[in-house]
């Protein structure tokens, strides 16, 4: 791939004249880290997405690759981080599904059972061909989607953070796996932020960063030093004016945060922090490493496994989100989409819908004030700066900017004792994104205690008072002075290279 | 009358006769609806379609003197009715529940409205020479004592509908049209990565729906009745749609629910010798599908905690 | 600092009222898109009625005038759409929170149960009756409500199978103790004997069975309104219906609001069901509504599911069911043309063909007028 460069229609450039060249027969990762841009150079490689500019070139032939299935012709097979099977059919029936063995219309079930055993059998992928998809764990299903690009003739495969979901155990089934594939004429690209990985199964590995590539080594030859520098090491530093934290008594403490999900996977592997009033306490760390479920965790969306989170000594675990909230705990949310805002609804309703039900927006217990709302809605706008002419227009005619003011509108208003925000910058303009860091500033020197997760390193260095760092589900470092810290260093924490001894 | 003989008259070779001939009309739509809904596309316009196709069989067969020109005619409308549906559904992106009742009222008034402009009948087609579907008889079958009389001299369309269960199940499950149908049902991204055509399979699902459905009304208006009146389908569009849950959403499963429904339907008639209110057993089979759908749900609620409960153990011991 | 505030505030105001200004625009635009796809399906219908009919025209006049030829039509035009605005209601309701219950013909028909045990088996003075049978019709209506309610909020069961199951059910109940129990012992019918005085809607139009429970309707209406828009609940029931992971997210317990929003929708399609017992037959018969619910959700739907739409959407759709029956006593034309009428129009508002292309355009608008 030779002078790619794509650029999506909202002005995000997501690659940035990269190239890229794979050898054949050879194990390549392609690291990085959210938002680098490694995802969006594959999906051009298979045909999801056109190339602004540039070539793709395979076994020295330019090629046009305007599909999947042109992507599949090539010999060219993707395994998506969301598995795309049918829970209810077999394994067999998955991986030949769209090219079925058959007689007249009708399928041969043997055949199947056989081409899949086959597969399996010549590239050591263990699966049980009969089996329903919803009765195997997470390793097979992976295993089953490797053979579907397989059964198609892929000779090269690019497998999309593939170890997010698994045990380690199966990791290590996979890079076995890996390993034959290669042995048998097969090129495998790995995308993934785990270094440690990378460096025990790729042969050379290509860093890309802010949509560029900044160097391919062969993996011996690159210390973990050198690839942390080259993945989060950023030429603009940011800075955030503030002032020096008053730091309180602990307000939220979280104890030993175990989650386990439905498939099996350990997201979080017994997680402890403390978060002072006065203080930004921040969680850096690569997307997929147990945030999305810790916050969930802690605002009441989601129920812990073992453990427990006590806001100002009131129990908070495993709580509804009134509770919650009641307790004094504001939540930005990581995809105000989803439910951050809804969007058919006015900016007014967006944001009373955490304290709609008491005076002065409820009287006597079942009538609503309107005009009282309004007027609050219509105050936070000033106040926030939230652009637009009326309170009642609908949240989906605002901008991202716009619509996240909304979300930090209604939960800081509420005089929170702990907000929990993450990625609170995620998607919006550059005013906006410093207005939400002085927001977040402010409410901190009113006493809240802070805990902000962001996947945006020079973000939560820049703002933390004291930071931690999560990998796989665990807490892996914690700084307490964390302006003397440069990202590289922090890097090689994120990417789970290093870890502090005792974490408190 | 000694209760004895009173039953014995009530759970006759003739009722079992006529259950089955009551579970048809219930079955064939049941399939029907069976099918769309494994290919995520719902039909809950099974009723009006029935209905519509009743009246075309009718108004043909008279027309042109021949039963079978009169089917031909009504499962083509049938096609063409539920064509109409899929257009609305999945070109206008229409909601397919809005649509089926639309689709419903459509039929619905259509019929009557016609059949009013051709006899002057509001009611019933009376006027109109209608024929039936014929009647068969089965030489072998027919000597089997008690059993005899149930399995043979049936409508045509009666054997047609019970082995279509048979044909559904082998197109569902060994076909490869009936995977992809299944596919495009259970994860229409999974089938569409698969390449497989998402929209022209429901398509085909609900055109496949019709023609069961049509199948069904045929029945109604030539065979278990002989004349079609307004609304004679009377609910078992909807009804059928019930069979497929009860019946686990299988073949097989769809028609033992079907024969439920329509063993109650028969049964409730014959229970007012016993002096027994009729209604008590109509409602049966429906408390039953709300019973199964609840215990279905709370099933899968509790399925879904003791899995979480047993990783949790499985956590704690290996801490 | 107060410059700039100063400077800010009229631009704003002029923004607002701009803004305001097309809001206004988008619902008479609405208004308008929902009467053209009334039009339009009329002129569908008068096509169709050129085939089949050598007095077409004479026909359509009878259907577009025919319901306010005499007063006593008139009064059937208002009796009819008193039921129907209940019945809209009741939709408008669950439809708000999304929400699929067909409940309402069983919470009809155990609301007119209900009302008619009361009105039979119970002795009181005036008033006093008529309340307890109404309080005992929406209990009636409300109970019912909380089955599938609970099973889809608390289990996930799907509600369209089991409140499609549950309407047999009550119909059947209503049957069985209608014909068991209520109907005169003996009697060769299957109605129940006319109620008393005390407990029926007093009529009071001669030729015409309208009456007072037209102003119960419009309470419902009111209440209705001020229950979606103006309590606590009905705030929960909206934010449900808009995402339900930001009502969960906001601290809402979706789950009894769901719940709720099927029992509480069961009141006023039981006060439908009252109307009919006390007020349009007064007794209880068989089959007293056929389908009826189901035309209440073309209502609700033709109201974009606004209780204060309702009733105008209620009284244009009733107008043509009156003017149905009426073209086809006077020019024998089959009054079910209607019937073909209202699923065109039901066709035409759920497909995106006028709807999608509007929103499209107002989305824009809207933008354009948040700067």
């Amino acid at each position: 791939m030779r002078g790619i460069t794509k650029v999506y229609p909202n002005g995000v450039v997501a690659n940035d004249r990269v190239d890229f060249t794979v050898q054949a027969g050879e194990i390549h990762g392609l690291v990085g880290e959210n938002g680098a841009g490694k995802t969006t150079l594959m999906k051009l490689l298979y045909g999801l997405e056109q190339p602004t500019e540039g070539e793709i070139r395979l076994r020295g032939q330019a090629v046009q690759i305007r599909n999947p299935h042109v992507a599949i012709d090539l010999g060219i097979g993707m395994v998506h981080q969301n598995f795309m099977l049918v829970p209810e059919f077999t394994v067999a029936e998955n991986i030949v599904l769209g090219l079925e063995p058959q007689q007249r219309g009708f399928i041969d079930r043997e055949k199947s059972v056989e081409i899949t055993q086959d597969l399996a059998r010549q590239y050591g992928l263990q699966v049980s061909a009969a089996a329903r998809i919803d009765t195997i764990p997470v390793g097979m299903r992976q295993r089953v989607e490797i053979l579907k690009t397989l059964y198609r003739g892929a000779e090269i495969l690019i497998l999309d953070e593939p170890t997010a979901v698994l045990t380690p155990q199966e990791t290590m089934d996979l890079f076995a796996a890996v390993k034959t594939l290669v042995r048998q004429g097969k090129t495998v690209i790995f995308i993934s932020h785990k270094l440690r990985e990378m460096k025990a199964v790729a042969d050379r590995v290509t860093v890309m960063r802010d949509g560029r590539v900044m160097g391919t080594l062969p993996v011996a030859e690159a210390t973990e030093e050198t690839l942390a520098q080259m993945m989060v090491g950023r030429k603009v530093l940011l800075r955030v004016e503030k002032p020096p934290a008053r730091r309180g008594n602990p307000v939220l403490q979280v104890h030993d945060l175990k989650y386990v999900s439905e498939t099996g996977h350990q997201a979080l592997r017994g997680v402890s922090f403390n978060v002072h009033s006065g203080e930004i306490f921040g969680i850096a760390g690569v997307e997929g490493n147990g945030q999305t479920e810790l916050v969930e965790i802690l605002t009441g969306l989601r129920i812990a496994t073992a453990g427990t989170v006590t806001l100002t000594d009131k129990a908070v675990t495993n709580r509804t989100p009134r509770t919650v909230r009641q307790a004094g705990m504001s939540h930005v949310p990581e995809d105000r989409l989803r439910n951050g805002v809804a969007l058919p609804a006015s900016i007014a309703e967006n944001i009373v819908v955490d304290r709609y039900f008491a005076p002065p927006f409820t009287k006597y217990g079942w009538w609503m004030e309107t005009g009282e709302v309004k007027k609050t809605a219509e105050d936070l706008m000033e106040e926030f700066d939230i652009r637009a002419p009326d309170s009642e227009v609908p949240v989906r005619a605002l901008s991202g900017g716009n619509m996240q003011k909304v979300v930090l509108a209604r939960e800081l208003s509420r005089s929170p004792k702990a907000l929990v925000a993450a990625q609170p910058t995620r998607g919006i303009d550059i005013g906006a994104t410093e207005f939400a860091h002085r927001e977040l500033v402010r409410i901190r020197d009113r006493g809240a205690a802070v805990l902000l997760v962001s996947a945006d390193l020079s973000e939560v260095m820049a703002l933390s008072d004291r930071l931690a760092v999560m990998h796989s589900g665990e807490i892996v470092a914690v700084f307490d002075r964390p302006r003397q810290l440069t990202e590289e260093e922090v890097g090689l924490y994120m990417l789970g290279l290093k870890r502090q001894e005792r974490v408190h | 009358m000694p209760l004895g003989e009173v039953l014995a008259g009530i759970f006759s070779v003739t009722l079992a006769a006529g259950v089955l001939r009551v579970t048809t009309p219930i079955l064939l739509p049941a399939l029907g609806g069976l099918i769309s809904d494994l290919a995520g596309v719902i039909n809950i316009a099974l009723e009006g379609t029935m209905l519509l196709a009743a009246f075309v069989g009718v108004v043909v067969s008279a027309y042109t003197h021949s039963a079978w020109l009169g089917l031909a005619a009504a499962l083509a409308a049938a096609a063409i009715f539920s064509l109409i549906l899929a257009f609305v559904h999945l070109d206008l992106k229409a909601d397919l529940i809005l649509a089926g009742i639309a689709m419903n009222f459509l039929a619905s008034g259509g019929t009557v409205f016609v059949m009013y402009s051709l006899t002057g009948d509001k009611g019933t087609s009376s006027e109109l020479a209608s024929l039936t579907m014929p009647y068969v008889h089965v030489p072998i079958l027919q000597s089997i004592p008690v059993l005899g009389p149930i399995l043979s001299g049936q409508n045509l369309i009666v054997y047609v509908a019970f082995l279509m269960v048979a044909l559904v199940w082998v197109f569902l499950y060994r076909t490869v049209w009936g995977m992809h149908l299944r596919a495009v049902g259970a994860n229409p991204d999974a089938a569409a990565t698969a390449g497989i055509d998402v929209r022209r399979t429901r398509y085909q699902a609900l055109v496949l729906s019709g023609l069961l459905a049509g199948l069904g009304g045929v029945h109604m208006s030539m065979g278990y009745l002989q004349l079609f009146q307004r609304d004679m389908t009377a609910g078992r569009g909807f009804i059928a749609l019930a069979a497929v849950f009860l019946g686990g959403r299988h073949p097989v499963g769809t028609m033992f629910a079907a024969l439920l429904f329509g063993a109650a339907d028969a049964l409730a008639n014959q229970l007012g010798s016993l002096r027994i209110p009729p209604q008590y057993v109509q409602m049966i089979p429906y408390v039953v599908t709300v019973v199964a759908l609840a215990a279905y749900a709370i099933a899968q609620q509790r399925a879904v905690m003791q899995r979480q409960r047993r990783i949790q153990v499985r956590q704690a011991a290996s801490d | 600092m107060t410059i700039e505030v100063a400077a800010a505030h009229p631009a704003r105001a002029a923004e607002r009222a701009r803004f305001q200004r097309e809001r206004r625009r988008q619902a008479l635009a609405q208004v308008v898109r929902t009467l053209s796809t009334v039009l339009i399906a009329l002129g569908l219908g008068f096509i169709i009625t050129v085939f089949v009919s050598d007095k077409p025209v004479q026909a359509y006049v009878a259907l577009l005038a025919g319901p306010l030829s005499s007063t006593a039509r008139v009064g059937t035009w208002i009796e009819d759409a008193t039921t129907l605005t209940m019945l809209g209601l009741a939709f408008a309701v669950v439809f708000r929170a999304k929400q699929f219950s067909l409940l309402a013909e069983g919470q009809l028909y155990l609301g007119a149960l209900a009302a008619g045990l009361i009105a039979l088996k119970l002795e009181a003075p005036g008033v006093l009756h008529l309340g307890i049978a109404m309080l005992a019709a929406a209990a009636a209506g409300f109970a019912f409500g909380l089955i599938p309610g609970a099973l889809k909020a608390y289990y996930g069961a799907n509600e369209i199978v089991s409140t499609l199951m549950l309407n047999v059910v009550a119909v059947r109940m209503y049957d069985l103790l209608l014909t068991y129990w209520l109907k005169p012992p003996g009697a060769g019918y299957t109605w129940s004997n006319p109620f008393p005085a005390s407990a029926i809607f007093t009529r009071f139009l001669e030729g015409s069975r309208i009456n007072t429970a037209l102003f119960v309707a419009v309470g419902l209406v009111v209440l209705t309104w001020l229950l979606v828009y103006k309590t606590p609940l009905g705030y929960e029931l909206r934010m449900v219906g808009a995402n339900l992971d930001f009502a969960r997210y906001g601290g809402i317990n979706e789950r009894r609001v769901i719940m709720l929003s099927m029992a509480l929708a069961g009141i006023p399609a039981a006060l439908a069901g009252a109307h009919l017992a006390m007020g349009v037959h007064q007794r209880l018969l068989l089959n007293i509504s056929l389908g009826l619910a189901f035309e209440g959700l073309v209502v609700a739907l033709m109201a974009g599911n606004h209780p204060l739409i309702v009733p105008f959407a209620a009284l244009l759709y009733s107008y043509l069911r009156i003017g149905g029956d009426i073209m086809e006593r006077t020019a024998a034309v089959g009054s079910d043309i209607v019937r073909v009428i209202q699923a065109t129009i039901i066709l035409f508002i759920t497909a995106e063909l006028l709807v999608g292309f509007a929103r499209r355009r107002q989305a824009r608008r809207i933008a354009h007028a948040a700067g």
